[in-house]
């Protein structure tokens, strides 16, 4: 099983902070908020990944009981 | 109109407190060409008039209050406003920017920018309206909290039909008055937070200025100027970080990407990421505690939170304030930081220093250097502090100091987080070591914003190499030439991050936006040239940079990318110029050995700031010497030879005056 984490204004839009769910890479990490949330593949392709603080690719396997972010780019302080 | 450009109201005005005289102040057109306006005609005015010689809290110290040609014109995020002094923070020249309304109605009482000089015998406020200068007795409001004593001045200020006159206020609190070094000048409820220009308006007995009127700002081209706003506004509003991202969840939406890149101050900076952070972050503020979002006049923006405390709609807390009064002291507590950083603003106080300098306290605790009683973590006492802080009350005396002050009294350098004396912003450099050499090489101390804000692109926006060092130099002397006109003009820097393209910034995972991450190292030569040579880009940037196309449009004057980006520059490096008379140089370019000396990661080198190098490749860039002094060259090119001595000043005065 693995922790996803929504941070950003994906977690305002969808207003889901993260899910559970059984998936081997990052696309099947996609696809899981996908279904569950309102956010769209495309959405989800564009933003930065990070695989147990690690940035990370679409095509990036994740192991069992990792922690995967989803984060929006963000600027300005 | 004393002046031949539009958008200025073509004159500055003078109070000199100690004898109750106001005057003009010299100001001619080529100064407005040089120098624009905002903080860089604020140090030209500073370096004419204060001495080696000169302290931060005597009469001879001025507070330089300067709009900018944008203000007030409806040119997007352009109603701030700059106060510049002698910084009893730093004892160098701070310039501390503020939002609000204040700035517009200066110009409106027919004032581009003002000076306070003397001290008043007795508390005094002063009403300025149009050509009418009232000093009022303000012993009754000495004391009082910022809110309150601008309630009371909108009761006092009225028009003939008992309405409350439209008007914009500066006042200081009891942080102020009481010369805490960090004490802030209050503006509705903003803050010109940082380097103590609270407590230089405290010790001349000045608890407020209110300023109103009824002039005309007008500028060159109004139907050109429309047309370019009507633009300029859809595509900030379009932008993913000026449309989306700072409208949804302000400054604060921050503290997550920063904890994910190991950028989030934690525990007066021993580590990069708080364990507890979604119980303190910009989400969170947005879910559960944001009643509205707003925004300074004429900003599309509106990046401010509005929050409840104590039953009353206040303003929400920054990024900075988040991160030092979170995981900085190590609270998890959203409701204690909504309410510690509405006091601060109440009491008239800088949140990041007054945070910064508590936590250097918990951790000199901690260590057995000062038995204080603070210790991170424990936070019933802390609205406590704050207050005992602004009324110089037992340790409170002390802390209103601040750190670099507490480190040389009760020892601890290496973890005092400041540079030149001004705390640092809740961003970790040891993983942002472009932000590193800013923090350390920023005119005002330590400073994100003054420091060129390289984190934008190591790992907020962007995903270039945090730890890389090479092209970091250039990047940084670019961002804050160009950061230094924009502000000169009167406009928000939240503008200037529209100035990458926005497909940049919403695909991160593209070719192209890897590519460019990957090359900024390389970028370096380039940038130099530009740096070097900035008039040779004699174009305009649509779009992107709008910046110069306006300032045209407004004033008139002949403007380009190049000549705007020059005139930045001119200001940096005037800055840093007055600063060697106080003895700036290389040495005080610095951050505490913690940040240099030891790595965040355990085992990994790369995670400090190379600070030494870096900076030798930045005075290259400036044209400064190896010592950080600039050079008789680069200031001649800048036309910043010919500056004026005080002597110079006075002969000056000396001849207006008989002119008149």
């Amino acid at each position: 099983m693995v922790t996803i984490k929504l941070f950003g204004s994906l977690r305002l839009k969808s207003g889901c902070k993260g899910l559970e769910a059984d998936v081997s890479t990052v696309k099947e990490a996609c696809q899981a908020l996908a279904d569950s949330t309102n956010l769209q593949m495309k959405e989800l392709k564009n933003c930065v990944v990070m695989i147990n603080g690690r940035q990370s690719r679409f095509s990036s396997k994740i192991e069992d009981g990792s922690e995967v972010v989803f984060l929006a780019p963000a600027g300005g302080g | 109109m004393a002046t031949k450009y539009g958008g200025y109201m073509g004159r500055v005005c003078m109070v000199d407190l100690s004898t109750g005289k106001v005057c003009d102040y010299p100001w001619s057109d080529e100064e407005r060409r040089l120098f624009i306006g905002g903080k860089t005609m604020a140090a030209k005015i500073l370096g004419d008039n204060i001495t080696k010689d000169t302290k931060p809290l005597s009469e001879e110290n001025m507070l330089v209050i300067t709009t900018g040609p944008f203000t007030g014109t409806g040119t997007p995020s352009s109603s701030r406003f700059n106060i510049s002094t002698l910084s009893p923070q730093t004892g160098i020249i701070t310039s501390s920017n503020c939002g609000g309304n204040f700035g517009y109605y200066l110009k409106k009482a027919g004032f581009d920018a003002l000076i306070i000089k003397g001290k008043a015998k007795a508390p005094l406020w002063l009403e300025i309206h149009n050509n009418s200068f009232k000093f009022h007795d303000a012993r009754e409001l000495w004391g009082m909290n910022t809110g309150k004593t601008q309630e009371v001045l909108d009761e006092v200020i009225k028009t003939g039909n008992g309405k409350t006159r439209k008007n914009g206020k500066i006042v200081i609190g009891p942080a102020g008055e009481n010369m805490v070094r960090y004490a802030s000048i209050v503006s509705n409820e903003r803050l010109a937070g940082r380097g103590g220009t609270g407590a230089v308006m405290g010790y001349k007995n000045l608890k407020a200025v209110t300023v109103s009127g009824n002039h005309e700002i007008q500028v060159h081209d109004r139907k050109k100027l429309d047309k370019l706003n009507k633009s300029w506004f859809k595509y900030l509003k379009s932008h993913p970080l000026t449309g989306d991202q700072l409208p949804r969840l302000g400054t604060a939406g921050l503290v997550s990407t920063m904890q994910m890149r190991g950028q989030l101050s934690t525990k007066n900076y021993n580590y990069g990421q708080y364990d507890d952070f979604e119980k303190v972050n910009g989400e969170l503020l947005a879910e559960e505690f944001n009643i509205v979002n707003k925004g300074c006049l004429s900003c599309p923006i509106k990046c401010a939170r509005t929050v409840e405390v104590n039953g009353k709609a206040v303003k929400g807390p920054e990024l900075e304030t988040l991160g030092l009064l979170g995981g900085g002291i190590l609270n998890s507590d959203m409701y204690s930081i909504l309410k510690w950083n509405y006091e601060l603003d109440e009491l008239g106080m800088d949140s990041i220093s007054a945070a910064s300098t508590l936590a250097y306290a918990m951790e000199a605790n901690e260590k057995g250097l000062w038995d204080n009683g603070l210790a991170f973590g424990q936070t019933d006492e802390i609205s406590q502090v704050f207050d005992d802080i602004a009324h110089r009350r037992g340790i409170g005396d002390e802390l209103a100091n601040g750190s670099k002050w507490l480190s040389e009294k009760y020892g601890g350098k290496e973890f005092a987080i400041h540079s030149k004396g001004l705390e640092l912003a809740a961003y970790e450099p040891r993983r942002s070591v472009g932000l590193g050499l800013g923090y350390a090489v920023s005119n005002r101390g330590g400073c994100h914003l003054n420091g060129g804000y390289m984190v934008l692109l190591e790992g907020l926006s962007l995903n270039v190499d945090q730890q890389n060092p090479h092209g970091k130099p250039d990047f940084t002397v670019m961002f804050q030439d160009l950061m230094e006109a924009v502000s000169s003009c009167g406009q928000c820097l939240f503008t200037t991050y529209a100035f990458f393209p926005a497909p940049l910034i919403s695909h991160p995972n593209s070719w192209y936006t890897k590519a460019f991450c990957k090359s900024v190292p390389y970028l370096g030569p380039v940038l130099r040239m530009l740096n070097t040579f900035p008039q040779v880009a004699c174009i305009h940037i649509p779009v992107l940079f709008n910046q110069s196309i306006a300032l045209h449009h407004i004033t008139g004057m002949p403007v380009t990318f190049g000549s705007f980006f020059k005139a930045g520059k001119r200001g940096y490096t005037l800055e840093r110029h007055i600063n060697t008379r106080f003895g700036i140089s290389r040495k005080d370019d610095s951050l505490p050995s913690r940040l240099t000396d030891e790595p965040q990661i355990k085992g990994d080198e790369k995670t400090k700031v190379p600070l030494e190098p870096m900076k030798s490749v930045y005075y290259a860039a400036r044209g400064w010497t190896s010592d950080g002094i600039p050079k008789p060259k680069t200031l001649r090119k800048l036309n910043l030879d010919g500056l004026a001595s005080y002597e110079d000043t006075c002969k000056r005065f000396a001849e207006e005056k008989e002119g008149e």
